[in-house]
C-alpha cells in the first residue's frame, strides 16, 4: 500500500492540497413534499394538502438536529439543506468541491406500493432539482429519483430525464423488498445501461414501508441499530449482483454503495472469492471470482467513513477495498454525520488522495479531469 | 481551568493534566467582561487567532478552544445540555445539567470543565485526539481574562 509514504508530507505539499479541488458524491438539496408540491399533478397536490404526503419512514429517530448539522440550519430560519448560497459558502466554496453530485431527499417515496403516486413524486423531486439547483451551480450534478418498486414505471422516468447531462446517476434507497440483482429491476438496468447511468444504492427506509425488514433477525428498537445493520442488507444487495449474474447480463453497469461504510467490505470481499471456490458449479454463470467483479462495477463512497483503533488496520482494510479502484470521496452535507473534506479520513498517499478525491469519481460521472493544481 | 474569582472550583479538573497547561506561558487577554457572560451563557471570542468559547457554569467559567478535535466543527457553536445517565433500559437521568457541549455536527458529547469526551476521559485513543483543548481562565476586576 501506498500509504506509509503519507506519515511526512511536505509543507508546501500540504498547502497545495487544501486547493486541491474535490468531487463530492453525496450532498443532500432539501427535495421534501413543501418543495415538490407544486411539481405534482393536481389530483396528487390536493391529496397531499388534505393528507399529508404517506411516505412510509420515521420509525426511528435521527441524529443531530432534525438529522442535520447543527449549523447547517440558514440564519433566517429556513430547513437545512435549503439554502444554495449556505451550501456555497459553507461547503462548496469553502472546501473547492470541483462537482457537487446531489442526492435529494424523500427516498420514503420508494417505500410505498401506491406505484402511480410514487413515479409522479419522483418525476416532482427531479423536476425540482433541475429547476432549482443543477440551473443554478454549474458545479451541482443531478440523481434520478425512481419509483424503482416498480422497475418499468422506473424505467420510463430514467428515459424521460436520464439523458440530460446534469443528471449523472440513478438512485435508490438501500431498503428493498428484493435484492437488487434479481432480474424482476432488470428494465432498470437496461435503461441504467441505454443511458450510461451508474445506479447508487442510499442508505435508508431498510425495513420501512414495503421493504423488508431491517436485519435478518427481525426488527430493530433504535436508530443506532439501524444503522449497524445497514452494511448487512448492502452487503445482500453486493452478493445479488454478483451471484444473480447481473453484471454478466449487463456488462457495463456500474453500482454505487453510499453510506453504510466502507471497511466491512474487506471480509465479504474475501468470502465472497473463498465461497466461490467451492459453489461456483452452482452459479456456473459468474465467470470470474466475485472480487474482480467488485473492482470492475463498483464504486463505494467514503462517508461515514469506519475510524478502526490504528492507522496500520485502517490502510490494511483500505487496501483490501481496492480504494485505489474503488473508494470515491463524499460528505453527506448537510446531513449531522457530516464527514469534513479535509478532516474525516487521515492523510492519504497523494496518488491515492487524487483517486478517492476526484479522480475516480470523474471517470464513473464522466465530469472533467481535475484541472492541474495552482502552484504551491 | 476554572475560575472563580482567583479561585479554582472543580477538583475534578485537577485529575486532567490540559494539553496546554493553564498558566504555562500565563499570558492574559481580555475575553469578556463578566457581565457579558451571565451563569449557563457562552461567549466566542477570538483571542491571539484562536476562537475560544467562554463559559459561566454556575458561576464559574471556562475556556475551551473552539474546534472539535474529531473533524474540527465549532464545537462552542453546539448545544450546552446534561449528561444523560441510566440504570437500564427506558431509564434517562439528566446529571451536570449545562455542563455538557455536543458538537454541532456528529453530537460528540464534551465535559465543559475538563474538555474530556463523555465516553472516554482518556486524552487521546489510538487513532484520535479526544480532548479540547482547554484554557485557564481567571476574573481580574470585571473582566473574564484568557491565559495562553
Amino acid at each position: 500500500m501506498q500509504t506509509s509514504q503519507a506519515e511526512t508530507p511536505a509543507p508546501a505539499d500540504k498547502k497545495s492540497k487544501a486547493k486541491r479541488p474535490i468531487i463530492d458524491c453525496d450532498i443532500h438539496q432539501i427535495s421534501g413534499m413543501e418543495e415538490i408540491k407544486p411539481y405534482l399533478p393536481r389530483h396528487y397536490r390536493e391529496l397531499v394538502e388534505a393528507y399529508g404526503p404517506a411516505y412510509p419512514g420515521g420509525m426511528h429517530f435521527n441524529g443531530g438536529v432534525g438529522g442535520r448539522m447543527a449549523d447547517a440550519y440558514p440564519e433566517d430560519g429556513g430547513r437545512a439543506g435549503s439554502d444554495l448560497a449556505l451550501m456555497q459558502r459553507q461547503h462548496l466554496d469553502r472546501y473547492n468541491v470541483a462537482y457537487g453530485i446531489l442526492t435529494g431527499e424523500g427516498y420514503g417515496i420508494q417505500a410505498t406500493i401506491n406505484y402511480d403516486y410514487a413515479a409522479a413524486t419522483c418525476s416532482a423531486i427531479n423536476d425540482y432539482t433541475i429547476e432549482h439547483w443543477l440551473s443554478r451551480d454549474s458545479r451541482l450534478r443531478g440523481s434520478v429519483m425512481i419509483p424503482k418498486q416498480e422497475p418499468r414505471l422506473a424505467a420510463k422516468e430514467i428515459d424521460r430525464v436520464g439523458g440530460r447531462a446534469d443528471m449523472v446517476q440513478v438512485i435508490v434507497c438501500n431498503g428493498a423488498t428484493l435484492p437488487y440483482g434479481n432480474r424482476y429491476y432488470d428494465p432498470i438496468y437496461e435503461a441504467c445501461v441505454r443511458h450510461n447511468l451508474p445506479f447508487t444504492i442510499h442508505v435508508g427506509l431498510e425495513g420501512e414501508g414495503i421493504n423488508s425488514p431491517p436485519t435478518g433477525a427481525g426488527y430493530v428498537t433504535n436508530y443506532i441499530e439501524t444503522r449497524c445493520a445497514r452494511p448487512s442488507t448492502m452487503a445482500a444487495h453486493l452478493a445479488s449482483f454478483i451471484f444473480e449474474g447481473t453484471f454478466e447480463r449487463f456488462p457495463t453497469l456500474r453500482v454505487v454503495l453510499q453510506e453504510a461504510g466502507v471497511l466491512w467490505l474487506a471480509p465479504l470481499l474475501w468470502k465472497m472469492d473463498q465461497e466461490w471456490k467451492g459453489l461456483r458449479v452452482q452459479t456456473p454463470w459468474v465467470r470470474k471470482r466475485p472480487s474482480e467483479y467488485f473492482r470492475e462495477h463498483v464504486r463505494v463512497t467514503t462517508q461515514p467513513i469506519d475510524e478502526p483503533p490504528s492507522r496500520a488496520l485502517f490502510d490494511a482494510l483500505l487496501d483490501s477495498v481496492h480504494a485505489d479502484e474503488t473508494l470515491m470521496y463524499c460528505s453527506d452535507y448537510p446531513h449531522w454525520d457530516y464527514d469534513s473534506p479535509k478532516q474525516a479520513l487521515p492523510k492519504l498517499a497523494d496518488a491515492l488522495a487524487d483517486r478517492v478525491y476526484y479522480d475516480t469519481a470523474a471517470e464513473l460521472y464522466g465530469l472533467p479531469p481535475r484541472e492541474k493544481e495552482a502552484e504551491g | 481551568m476554572s475560575a472563580t474569582g482567583q479561585q479554582r472550583s472543580d477538583p475534578r479538573t485537577a485529575s486532567v493534566e490540559p494539553r496546554r497547561p493553564a498558566g504555562s506561558s500565563d499570558k492574559r487577554f481580555r475575553a469578556a467582561r463578566v457581565s457579558e457572560i451571565p451563569p449557563g451563557a457562552r461567549k466566542i471570542v477570538e483571542v491571539e487567532g484562536r476562537s475560544i468559547g467562554v463559559y459561566n457554569i454556575q458561576g464559574a467559567f471556562h475556556a475551551l478552544r473552539n474546534v472539535c478535535p474529531h473533524q474540527g466543527a465549532e464545537l462552542c457553536k453546539g448545544l450546552v445540555t446534561a449528561a444523560v445517565v441510566s440504570s437500564g433500559p427506558d431509564d434517562f437521568r439528566f446529571e451536570r445539567e449545562g455542563e455538557i457541549v455536543r458538537c454541532p455536527w456528529h453530537q460528540w458529547e464534551f465535559d465543559i470543565k475538563t474538555g474530556c469526551m463523555v465516553v472516554d476521559g482518556k486524552v487521546r485513543t489510538k487513532s484520535y485526539e479526544v480532548t479540547v483543548e482547554k484554557f485557564g481562565v481567571s476574573v481580574e476586576e470585571d473582566y473574564v481574562m484568557i491565559h495562553l
